[in-house]
Formats: C-alpha cells, structure tokens, sequence
C-alpha cells in the first residue's frame, strides 16, 4: 500500500519538518549501495535551534529528550528526501548515534536519546529498531544540546 | 601517467603525507565491499609532530580548520593505501565524522571541520561532498586538536 509511512505520521500527528540544509561544504545525506548515510541533524525547526544547552547543568533529562525527537525527525526528512519522497521505501533503521551535550559526570545519555529511537520506532514500528550508541560531547554545534545521526537502509 | 585526481592534487600544489601509523592494535583502514572505513586520524603535521590544544582556549578558530584540513590530508594518505596507490579508484566520499576538543562554550565546531570538508571537495570536486557529523569532545588522544574518522566509496 503507498504511503504507509505517510499514514503512520498522519496518525501520530506529526509532520515532517523541511529537512535542513547543512550549515557548510557537505551534504544532509548521502547514499551508498542500499544504505543512507545521514548527518548530524540538530534540533532545528524553522531554522532555529530551538534547544541549546548542557545535561546536567542548564538541561533537564526532559527537555533533552525533546530534543533528540526532534533531531530524529530531521533525520526522518532527510531520510524521506533520499527515498525520493517515498518512505515506504525504508526497509529499516540500520544505527542512530546519539551524541549529548552533557557535564562530565552526567550519566542519563540513554534517556535522551531514548527520545530518538522511541521516535524512530514509533514511525517505522519494528522495521525502526535499530543498533544505537550513545555518548556524551564536551559541547555540540552551535551550542545544540543533543545530535543524532543515522544510517538507514532502503529499497530500490 | 599520473591519475586524475594525482593531477588534481598536483594543480593544488598538495603533497599527501605518507598514510599514518595505528598507534594500538588496530588498522587505519578496513575495506568491506565497496566501502572504504577510515580509522581516527589527527592533524599530523610535515615534521611528523600533531598539532595539539583546544578551541575557545588555546586554539583560534582558523587553526582550527588548518588542523582539520591536515587530518584531511592524512586522511587522503590512507586512502591512497587502501586504494593500491590508484586515487582514481574513489568513487565518492560518503561520510566525515569529526572531533573538535574545545570548551564547552565554543560553538563554532562547523567552521573547524570545514577544513576537512573543503578539502574533499576541492581534490574530488561533488564526489566530495559528504554527510558529516561534527561533535565537541572533552578530550582528545594525546591532546590534539581535532580527530577525523571517513567513509569513502569505492568506484
């Protein structure tokens, strides 16, 4: 059935932001074989980064969570922009990397990034769960509070 | 005859450094299929020393982007390797994932690793643009200032 993912986002009430452009000499994706490789996606929406901080200090384990959802549905639009708009065409979410701003005696990295790769599995169900690492950073582009990356695998 | 993209580092006046040496048990490259893995490189300068330091503290931003433009460079060094000496064997670069120690101020981290980036595209053209990951780090192996790992595709 087309658009099987669309529905699924429909349900969820959740639409897709633009996917954005990067901030420098590189690519939102790039394709190699069957797999997607998707950069480092911020939590930009409408072009702003709308959660900047650090975890155990100025960020509580909620907020961050939000934010990796947010990373993750950019990295959903990218994702959608390699399948040429067609999402039926992931076959599965292969790796999320999870990195998190974080002070160097914060341990709740797999709560954030929970918010990612719950996001993920809700979309794509089973075919969303997918190996995953989580880390703290000393800091993150333009003061983000978390990244997320990923590597998806699609169909012709 | 030289290759193509021997020529196009030529015309860039570029001299790749000899590929780097893993310093544990590990290997600086690993090919599966047609794509290439890049161990972590640092930012080894002609003299065989690192550069070393941090962002936002010792370290300006544009020696920054130098250091990860020599991590480039080494990064392109074991490439060579991997490819039996034949650049022209390079399909495209897939991935660059970056390490920038600084403080947890400093915000610019994608001005740094554009030294990198502008790099691949200079010697490979749109074969050398790339998903990227650039990421703020505490620390580094011995104190450098920037760490590269790659993924490149094989033609």
């Amino acid at each position: 059935m087309a658009g099987r993912i669309e529905a699924r986002l429909k349900e969820l009430g959740i639409e897709l932001p633009v996917g954005p452009a990067p901030v420098a000499n590189y690519v939102p994706y790039v394709q190699s074989g069957n797999l997607v490789f998707v950069a480092g996606q911020i939590p930009l929406a409408d072009g702003k980064v709308r959660h900047t901080g650090i975890l155990g200090d100025s960020v509580e384990v909620e907020e961050g969570r939000a934010a990796a959802r947010l990373c993750a549905l950019n990295v959903v639009a990218q994702v959608k922009a390699a399948c040429g708009g067609d999402l039926d065409r992931v076959v599965r979410c292969v790796r999320l990397g999870g990195y998190v701003s974080s002070t160097g005696d914060f341990g709740d990295h797999p709560a954030v990034v929970n918010g990612a790769s719950d996001t993920i599995v809700e979309i794509f169900g089973d075919q969303g769960h997918h190996a995953r690492f989580a880390v703290g950073a000393g800091s993150l582009p333009l003061g983000s509070a978390v990244e997320i990356d990923a590597v998806f695998e699609v169909s012709a | 005859m030289p290759g193509t993209i021997d020529a196009k580092l030529a015309e860039l006046g570029i001299n790749l450094p000899v590929g780097a040496s893993p310093v544990a048990s590990y290997v600086m490259s690993a090919t599966v299929g047609r794509l290439v893995h890049l161990a972590g490189h640092g930012p080894r300068q002609a003299d065989g020393t690192l550069v070393k330091g941090r962002l936002g503290e010792n370290l300006a931003v544009e020696d920054g982007a130098q250091a990860a433009r020599l991590v480039g460079l080494g990064l392109l060094a074991t490439l060579r390797d991997a490819c039996g000496g034949d650049l022209d064997r390079v399909g495209r670069c897939v991935r660059l994932y970056g390490l920038i120690r600084c403080t947890p101020e400093f915000t610019a981290h994608a001005t740094v690793m554009n030294g990198a980036s502008d790099l691949m595209v200079e010697v490979f053209g749109d074969a050398g643009l790339h998903a990227r990951t650039t990421i703020g780090a505490r620390a580094l192996p011995s104190g450098i200032a920037v760490e590269i790992e790659g993924l490149f595709e094989l033609c």
